[in-house]
């Protein structure tokens, strides 16, 4: 029966079909903002999706190859009344040549993302700026704590939100990131900016620095990557990106009232 | 497209059937109050009647929702749930629900109503009849709340009275801090919110006409069968649903904003929380709060037997490792008070020393029946909200359904507002409380139990208070 052969050709049609339609539906494509569906919004989100792009046209081209070559195979060498198996040892020179290319291209993605991991994680890149924000993760929310117009944490002047991560747009901040201490209060939890391609598991025991980009500003989301529990779809915050500083601690002056309302007529009946 | 879901649930479905184990989640009906089985425990005419007068106010099941003439919530049902109309006008305050209808239209929002939200968002903690008994509940402290008492904690309102609207909408929106309750401000939109606070008044309404319509029953003759006529429900009715609509008119405003955090304000604070103000009335934190505000005070269980019978396994248990504990602490205190004599206590000495550890615990929990525990107030974390106005309305006129008392009008404002300061500084100043003792023993000479260290090396679980005249007496058993 030859004709399995067709089937596996469809097979890998409809998977490179499905790739190849994927970059002209924003659906199916990387998340970014609905205005413009393939512009990432971060200096890392780009980086990232570049690393992406390399990675799928690899993957890709590899995988047309040798579908190519299975297609080919099972249709042409197939079992004939009469034909006779020939068996032999293997060819040592093909099997070297199919080790050390795969190799040769995983020594290469690994040395060729060196760089943006090493500006996305490591410790020692982390932007030399006051801490935006100390966010811990619990079942099922993101508290935020803001460091205040002090900008230090931890002190009376802190702003306590729920779901609700503000920051200002890297342009106006010399292009520096924001950075957030991540932690968690009960189980792990991820850190998930999908717009920004920012992914951070928050450990229990760890204060975790996080640190991301954004040059548009607008409405973004934040959501938990990691299964923690049955509510594990309620940990999803709002991020506003906001065009400058001053938007910014506007916003934050006027939380910050809110949070320090003593009477209702103060703010009649908006903080609630 | 939807040929390709019925596809994924089919094989989903064929897959699944072999596990053998599908979660169950019951069947969706309201469940009976415990009290009608307890106050009416002869009076089977009567327990029929009280589920029928509910059933004919509120609907017989959850998915036909009655929405009571004047209960103040929605008529036309659509903020209330997702309902079509149930019978041609006849009764135009019957609804039915729309079960499983999907006719939304891509590109709309569907108004979903109270009800199909709170089964998604809600109902797993909160239950089906909103007696905080749904399937994720017995995992949860503090349990989620039962809104069928009609009471509920963290208010705007005077001492007792219900919560508005927007006390309960910022319950739902930013969650209850230090509890399970989490914030669904980014899940929801303005209008789901109504929808949801209107499904949990509707929930409280019923619960607590059942209970008031039970009390009704218990005083009435089992034979008579106008006890329970729908001129007498419906009173009952109107009686509860005005507390809901007279909420708005109980809201506590403090008469004067709150006063600059200055040193002096936090030290008045202080000495008003420790029971050292040499001026004006005194109130009373340390016993319950502790004199370190840990929440250790000496008029709750301590913190260790609380977290063995609470926490130390299967919830339902809870029972036994309090009659454990029980009787430990009991043998420990008789053979402190008897300088550590080898005799043996009998059932009769230790009866009274039970009945007094039994007593402590049955102090140490709320109008649930639920153990409390004192906040913990180095932590920051403030369930009811951290405003000053959330922390004066905590202080002024207590926590509904919780130990902690009104101060209004035993403090001045302005004093409630110095004991406010004081609490919102502590945790920033954690050496405020340093040293502080509880103030001079009340008279009456009940033993209290001690706040000991929480030291696993200790052997004894409970360290009891050693009596003064023998100070070796508690070290070891």
């Amino acid at each position: 029966m030859r004709y399995w052969s067709i089937l596996f050709a469809l097979a890998a049609v409809f998977s490179i079909g499905a790739f190849v339609y994927a970059p002209f539906s924003p659906d199916w494509w990387l998340p970014n903002s609905a205005n413009e569906p393939y512009h990432a919004v971060s200096k890392f989100g780009r980086e990232i999706d570049s690393l992406f792009l390399i990675i799928l046209w690899i993957t890709g081209i590899v995988f047309i190859g040798t579908q190519i070559a299975l297609v080919w195979v099972s249709w042409k060498y197939i079992d004939k009344p009469g034909s006779v198996a020939t068996y032999f040892h293997g060819s040592q020179r093909l099997e070297v040549i199919w080790t050390i290319i795969p190799a040769a291209i995983l020594v290469f993605i690994a040395l060729y993302q060196m760089g943006t991991w090493a500006e996305i994680k490591f410790r020692s890149s982390a932007p030399k700026v006051l801490p935006l924000a100390e966010v811990t993760a619990r079942q099922f929310q993101w508290v935020i704590r803001y460091a205040g117009p002090d900008g230090k944490l931890h002190t009376t002047d802190d702003l306590h939100l729920v779901n609700d991560l503000h920051f200002v747009k890297s342009a106006e901040k010399l292009e520096k990131p924001a950075l957030i201490w991540l932690q968690s209060g009960d189980v792990l939890h991820s850190f998930f900016l999908p717009q920004l391609r920012i992914k951070q598991d928050a450990v229990p025991g760890l204060k975790i620095p996080v640190w991301f980009d954004c040059d548009r500003a607008g409405q973004y989301e934040l959501l938990c990557a990691e299964l923690c529990g049955w509510g594990h779809y309620k940990m999803r915050s709002k991020v506003t990106v906001h065009e400058n500083q001053a938007d910014f601690d506007e916003w934050m002056q006027r939380k910050l009232s809110e949070q320090n309302q003593s009477q209702i007529a103060a703010v009649a009946q908006g903080g609630k | 497209m939807i040929s390709r879901f019925r596809w994924a649930l089919i094989a989903g479905t064929v897959s699944l059937a072999g596990c053998g184990e599908m979660f169950d989640p019951g069947p969706l009906e309201y469940v009976d109050s415990p009290s009608l089985q307890t106050e009416l425990k002869d009076k089977p005419t009567m327990q029929a009647a009280v589920r029928k007068a509910l059933g004919n106010l509120f609907g017989p099941e959850p998915r036909e929702i009655h929405v009571p003439v004047g209960s103040g919530l929605p008529m036309g049902g659509a903020r209330l749930a997702s309902h079509r109309h149930f019978d041609d006008g006849a009764k135009p305050q019957a609804f039915h629900v729309a079960v499983g209808s999907s006719t939304s239209t891509p590109g709309t929002i569907p108004i979903r109503g109270g009800f199909a939200l709170y089964r998604e968002h809600c109902l797993h903690c909160h239950g089906v009849s909103g007696a905080g008994d749904g399937p994720t509940a017995p995992f949860l402290y503090p349990r989620p709340r039962d809104y069928r008492k009609g009471i509920f904690k963290f208010t705007s309102t005077n001492t007792g009275q219900k919560p508005t609207r927007s006390d309960l909408e910022k319950t739902i929106r930013y969650g209850l801090h230090g509890t399970s309750m989490p914030a669904f401000d980014a899940m929801l939109t303005e209008r789901e919110f109504q929808q949801v606070i209107d499904y949990v008044i509707f929930l409280s309404l019923r619960g607590e006409t059942e209970l008031a319509l039970i009390g009704e029953a218990g005083i009435a003759d089992e034979k008579d069968p106008n006890a329970l006529s729908d001129e007498v429900s419906g009173e009952i009715l109107r009686a509860v649903a005005n507390k809901w609509k007279s909420a708005d008119s109980q809201v506590m405003n403090p008469p004067i904003p709150k006063p600059e955090s200055t040193p002096e304000s936090i030290q008045r604070g202080k000495e008003l929380f420790l029971g050292l103000n040499k001026t004006g009335n005194k109130v009373d934190c340390t016993s319950c709060h502790g004199p370190q505000a840990l929440g250790n005070g000496p008029s709750f269980i301590s913190q260790d037997v609380f977290n063995y019978v609470v926490f130390g396994g299967d919830p339902s248990t809870r029972g036994e490792r309090l009659d454990a504990e029980a009787e430990r602490i009991a043998r420990k205190r008789f053979e402190m008070a008897n300088h550590g004599s080898a005799h043996e206590p009998t059932a009769d000495e230790l009866k009274p020393l039970l009945a007094q550890i039994k007593k402590q615990w049955e102090d140490s929990l709320d109008d649930w029946k639920e153990p409390l525990r004192p906040a913990n107030l180095n932590r920051g974390v403030y369930k009811g909200g951290r405003r000053p106005i959330d922390i004066y309305w905590r202080v002024a006129k207590g926590i509904n359904g919780a130990k902690m008392p009104a101060h209004v009008p035993t403090l001045e404002p302005e004093k409630v507002w110095d004991v406010v300061n004081f609490v919102l500084a502590l945790p920033y100043e954690p050496k405020l409380l340093e040293g502080a003792t509880l103030p001079a023993a009340p008279p009456t000479s009940a033993p209290k139990v001690a706040q000991p260290k929480y030291d696993l090396s200790n052997t004894t679980l409970l360290a009891d208070s050693p009596p003064p005249a023998d100070p070796k007496a508690g070290n070891t058993k």
